[in-house]
């Protein structure tokens, strides 16, 4: 079982197996911690993201299913929504006091790292298609868990044109990728 | 909720940048919702790929013992009826308790732990055997013994997954009381209700159940070892 695909060990997990937890954690924490500390910026609160979505996983395992998405994207999900609990809880709709928020480099090098994967790539050009601070907005907010307001402040423009740009950019994406 | 509404709402929804309020009635939303939820499906597939522009770094090393912990109680409480308790309190309780006492020797050689309860009478006297499969969807029912049907009515077979409202009808049973179905709608879980009801010719008329509920069982996971 320790070879087992990733989608059956939370099949395993559904159905109550208790070491099948274990080993998602085993095989996944260290990419899913980094998604949560991406989004939250500080190690505690990356591991109480964490801890609560394990505890959503064994909960909803019997939810996943393999024809509808890959294991991989189904935990991420788990754990940026967990994060992004933790992070609305604390009042993140006010601009960032934090000038080091998002200068983790993701513009233009490190849109590279999409290219692991065949989805990743197809995402990437997509992205290119679209004006830099628009792409940078729809990073910000994915990978680093920033509201409207603190993109705004952090790309120095108005709260409106930051909200219309990333929502065109987004219907832009998704026809870009149909 | 327009379809250009709907969209909107979920891709904002997975990038994050709903607030709190506005997540949490999504949330409650997609339940009820189902183009909503997977319209927000659809996205975070499209969206994933992003997560690879994250850092991996290692978690805490006390971090697993911490979520073990926190896995024993909630363990516990899956298997209790979370809020509507009307029509199976009493049984319920017997039946897991039942099914789990009877397991052990029963189904040992089985595996990969399939999904089983057993059924009682009202005097727990064992009356069906359910088994499920998480895999491939399969629930099978059994009569351990005859079982009088009153004249006139049917046997219908329900199931109904943790925090649904409502059961999913699984078919009539027939006189031998044994029946073997795939429902795409239902999937196997622990902790998920299994039910006997009495209702006219032909099963309930309205997809809900109409009669009593002469059995109830809730599924747990068969562990042979």
């Amino acid at each position: 079982m320790s070879d087992a695909p990733l989608a059956a060990l939370i099949q395993s997990v559904a159905r109550g197996e208790r070491d099948a937890l274990k080993r998602v954690y085993e095989r996944q924490s260290v990419r899913l911690f980094g998604v949560a500390n991406a989004i939250l910026r500080d190690r505690d609160r990356a591991a109480d993201a964490l801890h609560n979505a394990f505890l959503s996983v064994q909960r909803r395992a019997g939810q996943f299913d393999p024809e509808r998405g890959a294991a991989e994207a189904w935990l991420a999900a788990i754990v940026r929504h967990a994060a992004l609990d933790i992070i609305r809880a604390q009042g993140r709709e006010l601009p960032s006091d934090d000038p080091g928020l998002g200068d983790v480099p993701v513009e233009p090098e490190a849109l590279a790292a999409l290219e692991a994967s065949e989805q990743g790539a197809a995402l990437k050009r997509c992205l290119e298609t679209l004006p830099e601070k628009n792409r940078q907005g729809i990073v910000l907010a994915f990978v680093h868990g920033l509201s409207h307001p603190q993109i705004a402040a952090r790309l120095e423009l108005p709260l409106g044109t930051v909200k219309a740009w990333i929502r065109r950019g987004l219907l832009a994406l998704r026809e870009c990728l149909a | 909720m327009t379809p250009d509404e709907r969209e909107e709402l979920a891709a904002e929804y997975v990038l994050g940048t709903l607030t709190a309020a506005e997540a949490r009635r999504v949330e409650a939303a997609m339940r009820e919702d189902a183009a909503l939820a997977a319209a927000i499906t659809a996205w975070e597939a499209r969206l994933a790929p992003l997560t690879a522009l994250a850092t991996p770094e290692a978690p805490p090393p006390d971090l697993w013992r911490r979520i073990e912990a926190s896995l024993a109680p909630v363990r516990a409480i899956r298997t209790q009826r979370p809020a509507r308790p009307h029509w199976f309190t009493r049984v319920w309780a017997l039946g897991a308790t039942a099914a789990a006492a009877v397991l052990a020797v029963v189904i040992i050689t089985r595996e990969p732990a399939p999904l089983m309860t057993v059924l009682l009478t009202s005097t727990d006297a064992p009356a069906f055997l359910v088994e499920a499969n998480a895999r491939d969807g399969e629930i099978r029912l059994a009569a351990l013994g005859a079982q009088a049907v009153p004249e006139g009515r049917v046997r219908e077979l329900w199931a109904l997954p943790q925090g649904a409202t409502a059961p999913t009808s699984l078919g009539l049973i027939p006189a031998d009381g044994r029946i073997s179905v795939r429902n795409t709608a239902i999937r196997p879980e622990p902790g998920m209700l299994i039910e006997i009801t009495l209702e006219p010719p032909g099963g309930s008329p309205i997809g809900r159940p109409t009669g009593p509920v002469l059995f109830i069982g809730r599924l747990l996971p068969a562990r042979g070892t």
